[in-house]
């Protein structure tokens, strides 16, 4: 996909580099070729304009610049997403957060931090960890993925399993809606009266306004962390692993599962020393130490028993980091052992891990491909990376349909077609496969009562574009009023 | 004129003293619905009703045209305890939910009071909470899907039945304190936990709200995890609950690094048996008409200071304050002396709190209390954005008209 928009008139670029001066407004070709697509590479539109805004005042006055000029609005954190969330729409504005970096303000005592969007994740762990605190949520971008991306996107990471995700996270934003408006909703008091606005906008995509800063929970560090990485014969015997250890009524902070294709694509990215074999399981159990020491071996017991090869402990905090580092890592991994691929996020019923995995087997066998496995196991939230050759004529298309049917089986199993990615452009056409109209309808309802207009990231998330029409509601009589068996009043 | 679904109501169907016309009793979420779509056609004002234990929770409704109890949706719709997932009809209660896990030794991790009688609905729809939300966080932490009915009859799904999913826009945690405005809820997902192997609750006696906040600040630096802490304060003295809950190891390890650090700081610690430990968590539950019943939200470090809660606590008569110090939220509860004085006192706690980004609601108070103070207190900045919201889906405004914040 490309785009033939030219890009705005010198009057327009004027006016908003009026606001955020010449140097953060991008209107040169090969600059905007930056911003055309996000982690999502495969969709590609190039914006009008980019604009880089330092302040909330500055995205304010950008927002209703381009409200006056008709522009549709995408904003954008650091573009790591992985479904298209900062894709630009068709002759949009894109509005950059990455100048909005600061740390404005840290309370210990209370537990909260409050940040721009544009501070990157792993930058908040940092800053705190000299006292013993740290951020929670870790999408495996961590290092580069921005706060006010996360909020977007309500991203996860291994970790949530445990701790939740970044909407448990979020304790107050403030944002610029479409009219301009800069609202303030929470804060670091809880339980302020009113709506729950911040479930709204938390995970909304991108689709509601802009935040442009965030107050987040901070957690105190765990006593203790035990990390174990057990090897498996195949994905059956890693799976009923997992089982077992719910079972056993343990909470693990993380168990990623990575099949023999990720675990190749790992080793020969990194420096992991890990052996050939069909499954293997990386879990963290953390808490105070004599929770963690039971918890650990309870949990080596059930892998044991459930068929484990092998069972390892890294020998100390280096050769834990290398440990996840490579699991982070898996994504960028498959670079070693495929051209191309595409990533899915759907989830399943945990329990449903083994008979959904041989299903996707059976069905990538039938396409020819192959697919990588590595995924959040505890909560069921996969991560199939279907492998495919641009190259080879007809293969993108075949390995697009592929993650299409895999989405599928996610939704007949009774699961999600995203856990943490977001809907995004890439999968907004399988929303209408795991909702009803009613049911879009319904969430359209809290579109239109912050965007009427539909001005923010147009597109996205909806499978059809939606209008919202008088803000009173239409009318529709019943079936008996129109008979005349029933009146109004 | 209404269907056969409803009947006429009658004092047992008013709320806050306001007795509607009619009275449904749906059985299954299609009543529900056609019940709403009724009460639609017929542009009648619509409260829900579940076990009512909030229902003085919210100014008087501005009108009220008929009730809608859940108590006929009570049914188990699904559970995967291998998932740890369960889906109830809106009208459960919270006791019936927990006895249906408790079979798979498994919980919701939520404690609002009087659970034989609290909905999960009604549970939803008020925010409600217990001590465990220091561990567990509130119910949009563990409400992960919905079935709601909207103000024409129309039922819609949000949320799914996965822990992880992030499908949409979260409608599940929108409704979460929308106090029966926006919709009804007709059906609810949880997120459950395996019942603890073992627990224990420790108590240590303090003098005041400030040694009460350094003993919970020892704990965090010890790196302690409580599945829930409350400061309680009767009659000048403060008793500072902590109950660890986990394998048996660890409770016990914790348990004897409470004692440690609370006599390095010198306070001693008494460890409860289980009757007298969930005598201490079920205080705040303690429920007699007539008191007042104040929730306060503020930074947690900010409750303990003295000239804060005490003009409130002593124009009451048996007042307790019931401080869950790692929210920041108190439960301050007590029998008005004189309700002039008193509501002089707690305007002016609630302009101090208000200041400071905090708030105060009356979660039930007296007829002479409620005619001197807003039961919510000021609109929130982000007002004009909720009414919008409540536009959009209540477009006649008919559901629960004026009983929440702003008149919404």
């Amino acid at each position: 996909m490309t785009s033939d928009h030219p890009p705005v008139s010198d009057q327009v670029r004027a006016r908003f580099a009026s606001i955020v001066g010449a140097g953060n407004c991008i209107t040169e070709d090969g600059e905007l070729r930056t911003y055309e697509c996000d982690g999502l590479t495969s969709f590609r539109v190039r914006p009008k304009v980019v604009v880089l805004p330092g302040s909330p005042r500055e995205v304010s006055e950008v927002v209703k610049m381009a409200v006056a000029e008709g522009l549709p609005i995408v904003p954008r954190g650091a573009g790591t997403g992985l479904s298209g969330g900062a894709l630009p729409s068709e002759g949009s504005v894109v509005i950059g957060l990455a100048r909005m970096k600061r740390v404005v303000e840290v309370d210990l005592e209370n537990s909260w931090i409050r940040v721009e969007p544009g501070v990157i994740n792993l930058e908040v762990s940092k800053r705190l960890a000299p006292d013993g605190y740290y951020y929670a949520p870790d999408p495996s971008s961590q290092s580069v993925c921005t706060i006010g991306g996360n909020v977007a996107e309500n991203s996860g990471g291994a970790h949530c399993l445990k701790y939740g995700f970044t909407v448990n996270h979020v304790l107050g934003l403030k944002m610029v809606i479409g009219t301009g408006e800069e609202l303030e909703i929470g804060g670091p008091v809880l339980d302020s009266p009113g709506y729950d606005l911040l479930a709204a906008v938390v995970g909304s995509e991108g689709t509601l306004g802009i935040v442009t800063e965030v107050v987040l929970r901070i957690l105190r560090k765990p006593e203790s962390t035990q990390t174990f990485f057990a090897t498996f014969p195949s994905t059956d015997e890693a799976g009923a692993a997992v089982s077992g250890i719910i079972a056993a009524k343990i909470l693990p902070a993380a168990i990623e599962m990575m099949d023999r294709l990720a675990i190749a694509a790992i080793k020969a990215a990194t420096h992991v020393d890990w052996p050939d074999v069909g499954a293997a399981l990386l879990m963290d159990v953390d808490g105070p130490a004599a929770e963690v020491e039971h918890t650990a071996s309870q949990a080596i017991a059930v892998a044991v028993a459930a068929g484990a090869i092998e069972v390892r402990r890294p020998r100390d905090e280096a050769e834990r980091m290398t440990m996840w580092r490579g699991r982070k890592g898996a994504f960028a991994a498959m670079g070693r052992i495929s051209p191309n691929y595409i990533v899915q996020d759907g989830v399943i019923p945990r329990s449903e891990i083994a008979r959904v995995l041989k299903e996707i087997e059976l069905l990538t066998q039938k396409a020819g491909l192959r697919v990588a496995n590595v995924f959040h196991a505890g909560d069921g939230n996969l991560h199939p990376l279907v492998l495919y050759d641009a190259a080879v004529h007809g293969q993108e298309r075949q390995a697009k349909d592929l993650g299409g049917e895999i989405l599928r089986i996610c939704i007949r199993a009774g699961g999600s077609i995203t856990g943490e990615h977001g809907v995004g452009a890439d999968k907004a056409p399988y929303m209408a496969e795991m909702f009803s109209e009613a049911d879009l309808t319904a969430m359209n309802l809290l579109r239109c009562a912050f965007d009427p207009k539909g001005t923010f990231n147009p597109g996205k998330v909806f499978p059809t574009p939606r209008l919202c029409g008088d803000q009173r509601g239409k009318y529709l009589p019943h079936a008996l009023e129109i008979s005349g068996e029933a009146g109004r009043g | 004129m209404t269907g056969a679904l409803s009947q006429l109501a009658g004092n047992a169907d008013a709320i806050l003293g306001m007795i509607p016309r009619w009275s449904y009793r749906p059985r299954a979420v299609a009543e529900a619905s056609e019940a709403l779509r009724e009460t639609h056609l017929e542009q009648m004002r619509v409260a829900f009703v579940g076990g009512g234990t909030q229902i003085s929770l919210g100014a008087p409704p501005q009108a009220l045209d008929a009730v809608i109890h859940t108590d006929g949706l009570s049914r188990l719709v699904e559970y995967a305890p291998s998932d740890l997932v369960i889906t109830v009809e809106a009208g459960m209660t919270l006791s019936q939910l927990q006895t249906a896990a408790a079979q798979h030794h498994q919980r919701l991790a939520l404690d609002p009071p009087r659970p034989e009688l609290a909905t999960l609905g009604g549970i939803i729809a008020t925010n409600a909470f217990g001590p465990r939300r220091t561990q567990f966080g509130s119910v949009r932490d563990l409400l992960i899907g919905i079935t709601l009915i909207l103000a024409d009859g129309t039922v819609a799904k949000g949320g799914g039945k996965v822990v992880k999913n992030v499908a949409g826009f979260d409608l599940p945690k929108v409704l979460c304190g929308s106090l029966g405005t926006l919709a009804m809820i007709a059906t609810a997902t949880f997120r459950l936990h395996p019942l603890p192997e073992a627990s224990a609750t420790s108590v240590i006696a303090a003098r005041t709200g400030s040694q009460s906040w350094s003993i919970v600040q020892a704990i965090k630096a010890a790196q302690l995890e409580p599945s829930s802490i409350a400061a309680v304060w009767t009659r000048g003295l403060w008793n500072v609950g902590v109950r660890f809950e986990g394998f048996r190891a660890g409770v016990a390890q914790q348990t004897a690094r409470l004692r440690e650090i609370a006599a390095k700081i010198g306070f001693s610690t008494e460890t409860l048996q289980d009757t007298q430990a969930d005598g201490f968590w079920a205080q705040e539950g303690a429920w007699i008409n007539g008191r007042l019943r104040l929730k306060i939200a503020s930074l947690p470090s900010e409750i303990q200071r003295p000239d804060l809660l005490d003009p409130v606590l002593a124009l009451l008569h048996g007042a307790t304050s019931t401080w869950y110090p790692t929210l920041g939220i108190a439960i301050v509860s007590g029998v008005p002396a004189e309700a002039e004085s008193l509501s002089r006192a707690v305007l002016d706690l609630r302009s101090k709190l208000v200041a400071e980004g905090g708030s105060l609601v009356l979660i039930d108070a007296p007829v002479e209390v409620r005619r001197e103070i807003d039961v919510w207190g000021p609109k929130p900045p982000s007002f004009a954005l909720m009414e919008r919201l409540k536009a959009r889906f209540d477009p006649g405004r008919r559901l629960n008209p004026g009983r929440f914040v702003g008149g919404l």
